[in-house]
C-alpha cells in the first residue's frame, strides 16, 4: 500500500516501462514541489512585498539573466562569474596549500607539532570575520577570495592529516617488505590512501566556500558578485530580485557539492575503498 | 632438499618489550638453522613471540640480542629478498591483482613489459587467470590470499614467510589452500618459513614442525615429517603424529598442568 502512490506515480512519470528511476529520486521530486507549493500558500495567504511568491521570483529570476540591472549596471551573468571566479581562486589557492601541508603534518610527528598550535588558533576564527581586514589590505577582487581560502583550507587541511593517520600500518608493514624506502612508501601507499579522504575534505571545503564568498561580497559591497546583488536589491527594496539571486546561490551550491560528491564517489569505488 | 644448504641461520634470538610494569620476554634463545628448499613450521600458543619471530626475521622488527643471517648476509631490515605473507592479506585495496603483484617490481623499477611477464608467471601459478583486472574488494578470501602469496612470490625472494596466511579463511578454504600452497611450494622450489596455531595444519605441510614454549617463546622441541605428499589425514600415523605434537603444545598451554 505505501508503495502503491510512489508506484503509481512512477508509472505516470515513466509510462509502463520497467525503467528503474530509484525510489528516492522520485521522493526528492516530490519534497521539492511540496516545497514550493507551501512557498506559494503561504505568500498569498500573508501577502507581503518582503515576502514575494515563488511566482514573481521566477520572472525576476529570468529578468536578472536578460536585463542588466539599474543599480549595479550589469546581468546576473556578470554577477555569477564574478563569484564564481573568485570562488575558484580560493578554492584552488586553498587545496594547493592545503594538501602539501596536510601530508607533511600528518607524516611528521615534528611539523604536526608545529602546525597545530597555529592551526588551532586560526579555525574557530570564522572566515568572514576577516572579510573586512582582507578587503582593505587585498583589494576589490582578492578581498572576497581570501575568506573563500581559509573557509576551504581547513577541511582539507584536517581531512588530509586525518587520512594519512588512518593508513593501515600492515599495508605500510606489506610495502616495506616489498623493498619500499621512505619516499616510496610514502608516494605508493600514503598518497594513494588519502585520495578518498582528501575528496571528503574537497566536498565539505566547498560547502564552506559558497557560504564564504556570499557573506564576504555583502560585507566588501563593492566590485560586483551574487553576495553583492543580492545586499543591492535588498537595499533599494526589490525583494523579488534579493530571492532570485538567493537562488542563484542554492543552484551553484547544489551544483558543486553534487558534482564533487559524485567525484567522491567514483573516486573511491574506483579505487576500490568505501 | 636441495644440497643441505643453510639459507636463514637463527642465532641466539632474544626480543623483550618494555612495558609499563616492567619488560616482556616475547623471544629467549632461540636458534635455528633452515634448509634450502625446506618447509618449516613454527607452531605455538597464541601469544608465545611465532608472530614477533616472523617480523624480525622479514625485517620489521628488530631483535633485542641476537642476529639472522639470509645466506650469510645478516638481516638489518626489510627487503624483498624475503617474500612476506599477512594473515588480514594486507593487499593494496586500490590496486588491482596484477598491480597488486606488480608492486615490488614496480619499486625495483623494472620494466613495464618484464612485470608484465613475471606477473603472468604468477597469476597463472596461483591460479587467478582472468582476475587480473579484478581488486581486493571483488575477491574471496581464499583468493585474496592467492594474491598474497603471488605478490610475495613475484620478487623472487630467497625465502617465503607466511604469518598465519589460511587463519582468516574457513575450514574448506584453508584445506584447499594448503594442498594449493604445497603444488606452488613443489613448483618454486622457494623455502617456507610458515607460522600456524593448529597443529593438524602443520602435521599436513611442513618437513620440520617447530613447537614454540608459550613466554619466553622458546623452541620446545622439533618433530621431522618425513612423509610424502599429498599425506593423508585419515591415516594412523598421520594421528598418531597429531596427538604427539599436541601433547607437547598442551604442556605448554596449561591444560595438562
Amino acid at each position: 500500500m505505501k508503495t502503491g502512490t510512489i508506484g503509481r506515480l512512477k508509472r505516470a512519470v515513466l509510462g509502463d516501462s520497467e525503467r528503474k528511476l530509484p525510489k528516492s529520486v522520485i521522493i526528492v521530486v516530490i519534497s521539492l514541489v511540496v516545497f514550493v507549493l507551501a512557498w506559494w500558500a503561504l505568500s498569498t495567504a500573508f501577502p507581503s512585498e518582503y515576502f514575494p511568491t515563488p511566482y514573481d521570483v521566477g520572472v525576476a529570476f529570468i529578468d536578472s539573466f536578460q536585463n542588466p540591472d539599474p543599480n549595479t549596471g550589469v546581468t546576473m551573468w556578470q554577477h555569477m562569474s564574478q563569484s564564481l571566479v573568485r570562488f575558484l581562486w580560493g578554492f584552488a589557492l586553498a587545496f594547493f596549500l592545503a594538501l602539501p601541508v596536510g601530508l607533511l603534518m600528518g607524516f611528521s610527528n615534528v611539523a604536526e607539532t608545529f602546525g597545530k598550535p597555529i592551526v588551532e588558533v586560526f579555525r574557530p576564527i570564522p572566515p568572514i570575520a576577516w572579510a573586512p581586514f582582507f578587503f582593505i589590505v587585498a583589494g576589490l577582487f582578492w578581498g572576497p577570495v581570501m575568506p573563500v581560502f581559509l573557509g576551504v583550507f581547513f577541511p582539507i587541511l584536517s581531512n588530509v592529516i586525518f587520512g594519512v593517520k588512518s593508513v593501515d600500518p600492515l599495508l605500510l608493514d606489506a610495502a616495506r617488505t616489498q623493498g619500499a624506502n621512505k619516499r616510496t612508501l610514502f608516494s605508493k601507499v600514503i598518497l594513494p590512501f588519502t585520495i578518498p579522504f582528501l575528496m571528503t575534505g574537497i566536498r565539505i571545503g566547498l560547502g564552506i566556500g559558497w557560504m564564504c564568498i556570499v557573506a564576504s561580497e555583502m560585507i566588501v559591497a563593492i566590485g560586483g558578485g551574487v553576495g553583492l546583488y543580492i545586499r543591492v536589491m535588498a537595499d533599494v527594496g526589490r525583494y523579488d530580485y534579493m530571492f532570485a539571486g538567493m537562488v542563484v546561490i542554492a543552484i551553484l551550491g547544489i551544483v558543486t557539492t553534487e558534482l564533487s560528491g559524485n567525484i567522491e564517489r567514483r573516486v573511491s569505488k574506483w579505487m576500490g575503498m568505501k | 632438499m636441495d644440497g643441505n644448504e643453510i639459507v636463514l641461520s637463527i642465532k641466539d634470538l632474544h626480543k623483550s618489550f618494555r612495558k609499563d610494569d616492567g619488560e616482556l620476554v616475547a623471544i629467549e634463545d632461540f636458534s635455528l638453522d633452515i634448509m634450502d628448499g625446506e618447509f618449516v613450521c613454527v607452531l605455538g600458543p597464541s601469544g608465545c613471540g611465532k608472530t614477533t619471530l616472523l617480523r624480525i626475521i622479514a625485517g620489521l622488527e628488530e631483535p633485542t640480542s641476537g642476529k639472522i643471517l639470509l645466506k650469510n648476509n645478516e638481516i638489518t631490515g626489510p627487503g624483498s629478498d624475503r617474500g612476506m605473507v599477512f594473515q588480514e592479506f594486507s593487499l593494496f585495496p586500490w590496486r588491482s591483482v596484477r598491480k597488486n603483484i606488480e608492486f615490488g617490481l614496480e619499486i625495483r623499477k623494472i620494466p613495464k613489459e618484464e612485470r608484465r611477464k613475471i606477473s603472468d608467471k604468477y597469476i597463472d601459478l596461483v591460479g587467478l587467470k582472468g582476475f587480473e583486472t579484478s581488486h581486493p574488494y571483488e575477491l574471496s578470501g581464499g583468493m585474496k590470499q592467492r594474491v598474497g602469496i603471488a605478490r610475495a612470490l613475484a620478487n623472487d625472494p630467497a625465502i617465503l614467510l607466511m604469518d598465519e596466511p589460511f587463519g582468516a579463511l574457513d575450514a574448506q578454504t584453508r584445506n584447499l589452500m594448503q594442498k594449493e600452497l604445497l603444488r606452488i611450494w613443489s613448483e618454486t622450489k622457494k623455502t617456507v618459513v610458515f607460522i600456524t596455531h593448529s597443529v593438524d595444519e602443520a602435521v599436513f605441510v611442513a618437513d620440520r614442525v617447530v613447537v614454540m614454549s608459550a613466554r619466553p617463546g622458546q623452541i620446545r622441541d622439533i618433530f621431522d615429517v618425513k612423509w610424502p605428499r599429498p599425506r593423508d589425514r585419515a591415516s594412523v600415523e598421520f594421528a598418531s603424529l597429531r596427538k604427539k605434537v599436541l601433547a607437547e603444545l598442551e604442556k605448554e598451554t596449561g591444560m595438562n598442568r
